[in-house]
Parts: structure tokens; sequence; C-alpha cells
């Protein structure tokens, strides 16, 4: 088990902790102490939360791209120190009076949500001939809101196109969604191998070698996609490997529950 | 084929484009119904899907295929059977679309909403049969009856996988092409189970009051007129559908 605080940053406090506390327990952690105070900055929600290792990638990327989230802050505490900590929520952990032993800290800045939103009906008007409103969204937003407006970006297709073309018929299970819905929905955009859980996406065309990475997008499509397709609904898809990073290969990616 | 069964082919390839309608109209209704979001609006749809599976599906493909064979006998059909034939396909492939439908995949109720289906078909066709009245003793070949429920079992359960579980136009067409092989093959493989013998038969009680092809023309005509405008709305309602969902 482990203990994350995390320090979120919304434009309102109302609703703020009953749509965050759901993404919380939905990644399976547990909400153990919170705190809700407003500066000049805009609405802060400090949570302390318990759950294992394995899951705290995927809190991270639900939060990441939450709508309510401007940017977040997610600091590991030491074993035991989450009642320290909770005792006094104000500051930030990076401004250095974190509480108890912060092993690591992780800064996110959400997506830009109205650049994703702005761009969406281009998307849809365009389908699947996207990649130049991709490109486009890429270089539109700031360097480090780029992951997770893709992402976001990404998870909206996703879902769209999962209601638009295969929604009718019976829940599946994730291997059969995969092999029905988001193989053929993956190949009507991008040259895509399948094997079991992993998609290596060949040429991605928003990953150049040695540039920065946009095969984000995809994870968000897939993300989407099987969790509202596949029964149960989490889903998870991680980048396993990445040419824009690498510089040669495929783009991997991992699909999980 | 027994030897008093003569067939009208142009009518036999009807029933079976009759039966693939009924299935693509059910089919695509079903598939729906996981969509449904209040219990009325699920009830309704499974209602309507086995509506279309059971009347014209099995009902108006199986009077198509009795006007389709010619037994040498003047035949009238009992209109109280008849229609509980058809009351019998509605509620059986109803339960049948219902357990299909509801939930995730398993292959246990894909194999239950198989059997359902296959035995809506199959009590269709010989309670069907039973409403026949003609001046002659029938008897059945078992072994042949218990082929013609094993095709309407595994061929039922094939169309439903393809259905529920495939997407696309395999889904959309196959599973009816598959489901009118399961009602056309138990319905021809029952009727090869079928013998009359004329020796000694009289004419049954009631053969002058009974439904003939006359009648049972005009009731085919408009179960299939309807299935053909369910089949329209359907995918009128699809695009429209498809159409608004907003990204």
């Amino acid at each position: 088990m482990i203990e994350l605080e995390i320090h979120i940053l919304s434009d309102r406090r109302e609703g703020l902790l009953v749509g965050l506390g759901r993404v919380v327990i939905a990644s399976g952690f547990t909400l153990l102490r919170q705190r809700v105070y407003q500066d000049n900055q805009g609405a802060w929600l400090v949570m302390i939360v318990r759950g294992e290792p394995e899951q705290q990638l995927g809190l991270e990327e639900m939060l990441a791209t939450h709508a309510r989230v401007q940017s977040f802050e997610a600091t590991l505490l030491a074993p035991g120190a989450a009642a320290q900590a909770a005792a006094t929520p104000a500051p930030r952990a990076s401004d250095g009076a974190t509480h108890g032993s912060a092993s690591s800290s992780i800064t996110h800045i959400g997506p830009d949500v109205g650049k994703v939103e702005s761009m969406l009906p281009q998307l849809a008007r365009d389908y699947p001939k996207i990649f130049p409103w991709l490109l486009a969204l890429e270089h539109d937003v700031a360097a480090e809101a780029r992951e997770a407006s893709l992402l976001l970006a990404g998870r909206r297709t996703g879902t769209w196109v999962y209601k638009r073309d295969y929604e009718m018929g019976g829940k599946l299970g994730l291997a059969d969604a995969i092999k029905r819905i988001a193989t053929p929905a993956m190949r009507s955009l991008i040259s895509v191998d399948v094997h079991d859980r992993h998609f290596h996406i060949q040429n991605c065309p928003l990953c150049p070698p040695g540039g920065h990475s946009g095969c984000r997008f995809f994870s968000g499509y897939l993300e989407g996609m099987l969790s509202a397709s596949s029964a149960p609904q989490s889903v998870l898809v991680r980048h396993l490997h990445c040419r824009g990073q690498h510089g040669a290969g495929d783009c991997v990616l991992e699909v999980s529950h | 084929m027994p030897a008093h069964q003569h067939y009208n082919l142009w009518l036999v390839l009807l029933s079976y484009v009759i039966s693939v309608l009924g299935s693509f109209t059910a089919l695509q209704l079903a598939v729906a119904i996981p969509l449904a979001q209040t219990a009325r609006q699920r009830m309704m749809a499974v209602l309507a899907a086995g509506a279309a599976m059971g009347v014209g599906a099995i009902w108006a493909m199986h009077f198509i295929a009795m006007l389709a064979c010619n037994m040498g006998l003047p035949v009238s059909y009992d209109p109280v059977l008849t229609a509980l034939s058809a009351i019998i396909a509605f509620g059986a492939c109803s339960l049948g679309l219902f357990i299909a439908s509801s939930g995730a995949f398993s292959w246990a109720k894909l194999a239950a909403a198989g059997v359902c289906m296959g035995l809506g078909v199959t009590g269709m066709h010989y309670l069907g049969m039973a409403a026949v009245m003609m001046a002659a003793y029938t008897t059945y070949d078992m072994s042949l009856v218990a082929a013609s429920l094993l095709i309407a079992i595994v061929a039922s359960i094939v169309a439903l996988w393809l259905a529920f579980n495939l997407r696309g136009r395999v889904q959309m067409v196959g599973s009816a092409l598959v489901m009118g092989l399961a009602v056309c093959g138990m319905h021809y493989t029952g009727m090869a189970a079928f013998n009359i013998d004329e020796e000694g038969g009289q004419v049954p009680a009631g053969f002058a009051n009974g439904m003939r092809g006359g009648n049972l023309g005009t009731s085919i005509f408009i179960v299939t007129v309807m299935l053909l405008v369910a089949a329209l709305v359907i995918h009128y309602k699809r695009q429209q559908r498809r159409a608004a969902i907003s990204i």
C-alpha cells in the first residue's frame, strides 16, 4: 500500500470533492482525508489517499484528464505520514513545507480543455482523416499540456466512435472487445499490428522520430472505446515504447484492466 | 423428401427470403435491447424483437413453405392451433432474445437463449402441423424430428452469437442469413419427417371451417409488409441516431 497527498487546482469548489472523490474510488484508492479551500488562483482540493502502487499511474491519468482539474500535484508520502500530513494541508508540497518525507513528487498540468473542446467538432466532421487536426492541436497547446490534451481528445474520440459504430450488440469481455471493436477501429485510423493486448502502431504520424510523443492520443482513444464497450469498465492503456522518444521502431501500447 | 410432397421452388425460395427478412428485423431490434434506459423500454424492445422473429421469421415462413408444398390432398388449417403456434413462437423467441441480450456475454446464457429460440421454432412448426386438417393419417419419423430440433437449436445459437458478439456487416447480415437457415432447415427437415397415409383417412370435423391458402396468403402478406416497414424504420432511426451522437 502507498499513501499519496494530492493537491488539485480547479476553477470552482462546488462539486469538486464529490467529482474527484469518485475518481479516487474508481481508481481503487481509499480517500483518507480531504480539505477544500480557496485562494486567488482558484479552488484547491487536498486529498490524502491510500491504495496499491500499481494503481497510481491510472489515478494520475484520470486526474490529468478530468474536466474539473486545471493542474495537480501528487506526492508519495512516507508510511504513516498521512495523519501528520492531513493536519496541515494548506501549503502545497512543492512549496517545500511538505508533510511526512516525500520520496517523489510529480506535477501534472491538465489538458487544455478549451482547445480540445473547440477541435472536437472538426475531428467528428473529418473522421477518420483527423491527423492534420491532431498535429495542429499538438502545436497549439503548451508543451506541458500536450500529452494530457491528446489523451483527452483521444478519449472523447474513442467513446464517440464506439457509440456511433459499435454500440449495438452485447457487452464483451476485454479480449473480445479488443479483437472485434478496438482493432478494426484503430485500423480505420492507422496501420497497426495487434498481438494479444499489445498494439504496435507503425509510423505514427504524431510521433516523429526524435520529436515529442503524440501517441497519447491512441492511449486515450483505446481507453475511451474499451471502457465503453467492455465489462468491467475500468481499462488502462500503458505506453511501452514510443518512436518519438526512442527514435525508432513502433509505438507500443498495452491494454489492461 | 417423401413421395407425397411436391414443392414449388419459387415459394420455397420466398420462404427463405421471408425468414431472413424477419430474422434481420428481429436481430436488429434485439441488439439494441442492451441500450434500453428503463425496464419498460427494455420490455418493449424484447417484445418487438420477439414478434418480428416469432411471427415474421418463423410463422410466416412456415405457412409460405406450407403453401409451397403440394401434398396431393385438399388441406385446411385449424384456426385456433394456427394462432396458438404463432403465440408459442412469439413467446419462446421473446424469452430467448431477453436472455441473450441481458448483461455480459457468457456461453451458458447463449446456450439457454439458443435452446429457447430452437424450441420456439420447433414448437411453432409441429403445432402448425397439428393444425393441418386433411383426409389422411399422419405419422412422423422421430429420428428426423430430433434432427430438426437439433438444427433449430444449433443454428439459433450460432445466429445469436453472430448478432451479439460481432460488429458490422457480418453481425447484421450474417446473423440473419444463419437464423434463416435455422428456421428453414428445421422446417424442411421436419417436413421430411412427415408422412401421410391416405388409406382409410377421413375428412376431419371442422375441415370446412378451417383456414385455406387464401386466408393464409392474406395474413402472410400483412406480416411481410409489416416486417419491411419495420426494417426501413429501424434503418432510418439508426441513421438519425448516428448523426445525433455528439463527440
